[in-house]
């Protein structure tokens, strides 16, 4: 809002034009995404097994929601996964960044290739492989006791203390590459001159990161920390493939429970609801991250 | 100023839109969820075994053993040239968690293989009674009531006032414990254990030869089948099936239960398990079993034709010994059966085909892929480990020791059940915690 000049009606009408030329996608959209949201809005609002007639409960379920301690529990497991969903690809991606920042070479596409290429592949095949890596006689374990480190090798997926540090461990090789990427992109943009006259005014390495690459990838980190938050908030696949939450309910998530209420449990109205707080909490934090980001500008 | 009127108007815009929306559908009756799904038809099949003529064709849906399967429907469709069976396969995964939704829209299969979900579709009248088909076919005579009791969902028949019947089996399946011979010599066993206390005697024995005594695969099911398993002989058969099958006052909140899972953690504080059990599948216990990797191993007979493949003589089956050596023998069960939706416009060729699954030619063929039949008398003799569980198999049936899985008990049992047998073997809960959990599940699935 602000300092919008006023408006005659020939150029209202053809502003309204536009929304014309967007109704097919919009129709599309609201259709396949808003109608099933509010669907499942709706449905929150219900006992229903997914087979005999619901019941009214109102915001009965919601209120089952925020008693359950495996909820509770799932909730801080998610949060524990954003550090390594989130935190640590963005910090990796930053390093990597500012290292070739100030040595560009060529090659850099295909660099750029190499670390996209974890995101390209699906997660579930992701997580199965990553399954065999941990498993008993997999090639961390393996590697752990070449180097001597038998005391340390362990069935990690099945460990209730390195479960969840495991399964994080997956998302920040997926998402590491991911932020690379778009930090890497980023600093393509960035004039070549401000990096030499920066070193003219006689700065180091440390200073052009902080002076010159970081100014120009707030755009980028916004956007990094937009999706892997998400990610990390609605993971579902790479647990669900890994350990389905186990052991005990070491690295259940949100994401895999409202699945488990759905469908194996019966509780589609609880599922509901569930994915309603989930969905909010998510629009929360991205509408954070993107009002920080802005007003940093 | 004019900037806030603005916003202002926007924002009572965007609230009648959304209440626009919102309203029509709270107020309108038919999108009440399940609404659509209420069955008007018969609950319960004819009693009549007469096929009508004329080219039918069924549809079968299933998740188990397709090798299986397509042998029984070849054989089933050269005895009745009329009727054509469609086989439609699906993963068990898949197969459980769409059941529901199979079942109850328009295009829902003849037939269906019996999976937990069933218990609920049957009280709604999706699923055919089979009862008055049992009194015309004499059912009750090929199959051991045993494994028919499994599946009447608790209820009586409408039709016939008796149990009711809401599928057939088609081979059997029972859990154990397979033991390396091998490997069990070289620990000083020579037998397998008569009672419960000589079987843990066993597991210190092995791991006084330095061995891996036991084989959990308790990532997935497999640590669930070991509680199981204890229970079985610790606790009454009868205030087990009065609990799995949701009749009031049942609890499993009691000191059977509380000494089985006392036991669990026991044999973990001793190093009887493999080291990491948690993390990993049955199916990978299996193949670790296979290379020598621990002398016991808990599994279910669907194992064994890969052991057998692998092992040859050199693996052993038996069923978890009770607490006497007299003691009657009980173990975990079920079966691969077919139920009939209640939208089949041939109940009767259905009913043909599920009387076939009781002959002596499927009972061949079921023993054949590596199941036991319903009726083991009418097939030949299987050899090694398939002896050993052929023998402990009809053991348990004749001393109506076949109980079903305990996460039949509610559909979000499976979990409770998987996590706290985790909790138990790594020594992170208290039974009385555990027993609570799954004790509260249950009163959430079958009410006060």
């Amino acid at each position: 809002m602000g300092s919008r000049p006023p408006v005659r009606s020939g150029e209202a009408r053809r502003r309204w034009r536009g929304y014309v030329y967007v109704l097919p996608a919009f129709a599309v959209y609201f259709a396949f995404a808003v109608l099933p949201a509010l669907h499942t809005a709706y449905l929150s609002l219900f006992e229903w097994d997914g087979v005999t007639l619901g019941e009214w409960v109102g915001l009965g379920n919601y209120a089952e929601i925020f008693q359950d301690s495996i909820l509770r529990r799932s909730v801080f497991n998610a949060l524990v996964l954003v550090v390594f969903f989130s935190l640590v690809p963005i910090v990796l991606g930053l390093l990597s960044a500012g290292l070739l920042a100030r040595y560009r070479r060529p090659g850099m596409g295909a660099y750029r290739f190499l670390f996209m290429l974890p995101q390209v592949v699906p997660l579930v095949a992701v997580g199965v492989t990553w399954r065999w890596l941990y498993g008993d006689d997999g090639v961390v374990n393996q590697t752990l006791r070449a180097v001597g480190l038998d005391s340390v090798a362990r069935a990690w997926l099945g460990d209730f203390d390195a479960a969840l540090i495991a399964v994080g461990l997956v998302g920040t090789w997926v998402l590491s590459g991911l932020c690379m990427m778009l930090f890497l992109s980023g600093v393509q943009k960035v004039e070549p001159s401000l990096y030499e006259a920066a070193r003219i005014d006689g700065a180091g390495p440390v200073r052009e990161f902080v002076s010159v690459t970081l100014p120009h990838l707030r755009g980028e980190l916004a956007v990094a920390m937009t999706v892997t938050t998400v990610a990390a908030l609605a993971s579902f696949d790479i647990v669900y493939v890994t350990t389905n939450g186990g052991p005990g309910e070491q690295t259940t998530v949100p994401g895999l429970l409202v699945y488990r209420l759905a469908f194996s449990e019966g509780k589609v109205g609880l599922a509901a609801a569930l994915a309603v707080v989930l969905g909010v909490l998510i629009l929360a934090i991205v509408y954070l991250i993107n009002r920080l980001s802005r007003d940093r500008t | 100023m004019m900037d806030r009127t603005h916003r202002v108007r926007r924002r009572i815009a965007a609230t009648v839109c959304a209440a626009a929306l919102v309203l029509p559908l709270a107020a309108c009756d038919a999108l009440t969820p399940g609404s659509a799904t209420a069955v008007p038809g018969p609950t319960s099949v004819p009693s009549s075994t007469a096929v009508p003529d004329g080219d039918i064709t069924l549809h079968l849906q299933f998740a188990d053993a397709p090798l299986m399967v397509d042998a029984l429907i070849a054989a089933f469709e050269k005895d009745h040239p009329g009727i054509d069976v469609e086989p439609q396969y699906k993963t068990f995964s898949d197969y459980v968690q769409n059941l529901k939704l199979t079942m109850t829209s328009d295009t829902a299969p003849d037939i269906a293989q019996y999976a937990v979900g069933m218990t609920d579709l049957a009280a709604d009248g999706h699923i055919l009674d089979l009862a008055p088909y049992r009194e015309a076919y004499g059912w009750d005579k090929a199959i051991p009531p045993v494994s028919l009791d499994q599946l009447t969902a608790g209820q009586t028949s409408e039709a016939t006032g008796g149990r009711a019947l809401f599928g057939v089996p088609a081979g059997l399946s029972m859990t154990g414990i397979y033991y390396n011979k091998k490997l069990a010599a070289k620990a000083g066993i020579d037998a397998p254990p008569r009672t419960l206390d000589e079987f843990g005697k066993q597991l210190a024995a092995a791991k006084d030869a330095d061995l891996t005594p036991l084989g959990v695969g308790a990532l997935d099911s497999g640590g669930l089948h070991l509680w199981a398993a204890l229970l079985n002989q610790l606790m009454p058969t009868d205030e087990y099936w009065d609990w799995v099958n949701g009749k009031k006052g049942a609890t499993i909140e009691n000191p059977a239960a509380v000494e089985a899972s006392e036991d669990m953690i026991e044999w973990g504080r001793k190093g009887y398990y493999n080291e990491s059990a948690n993390g990993t599948a049955q199916v990978d216990s299996t193949a670790q079993f296979t290379k020598g990797d621990s002398v016991f191993l808990i599994n279910g007979n669907w194992a064994a034709g890969q052991l057998a493949t692998v092992m040859g003589d050199d693996v052993g089956f038996f069923p978890m010994p009770g607490e006497q050596a007299g003691s009657p023998t009980v173990a975990s069960g079920f079966s691969v059966s077919y139920a009939v939706s209640a939208k089949t416009e041939h109940p009767e060729a259905a009913g043909a085909f599920l009387d076939f699954l009781t002959s002596p030619e499927a009972g061949q063929i079921i023993s054949d892929n590596g199941f036991m039949p319903p009726n083991p008398d009418a097939v030949k003799k299987p050899t090694g480990v398939l002896a050993d569980i052929a023998a402990g198999h009809r053991r348990a049936v004749a001393d109506d020791g076949i109980t079903t899985f305990p996460d039949f008990a509610a559909p979000a049992m499976l979990d409770r059940l998987r996590s706290g047998v985790q909790k138990l073997i790594a020594d992170r809960v208290e039974p009385a915690d555990y027993l609570d959990s799954l004790q509260d599940e249950w009163e959430d699935h079958h009410g006060e």
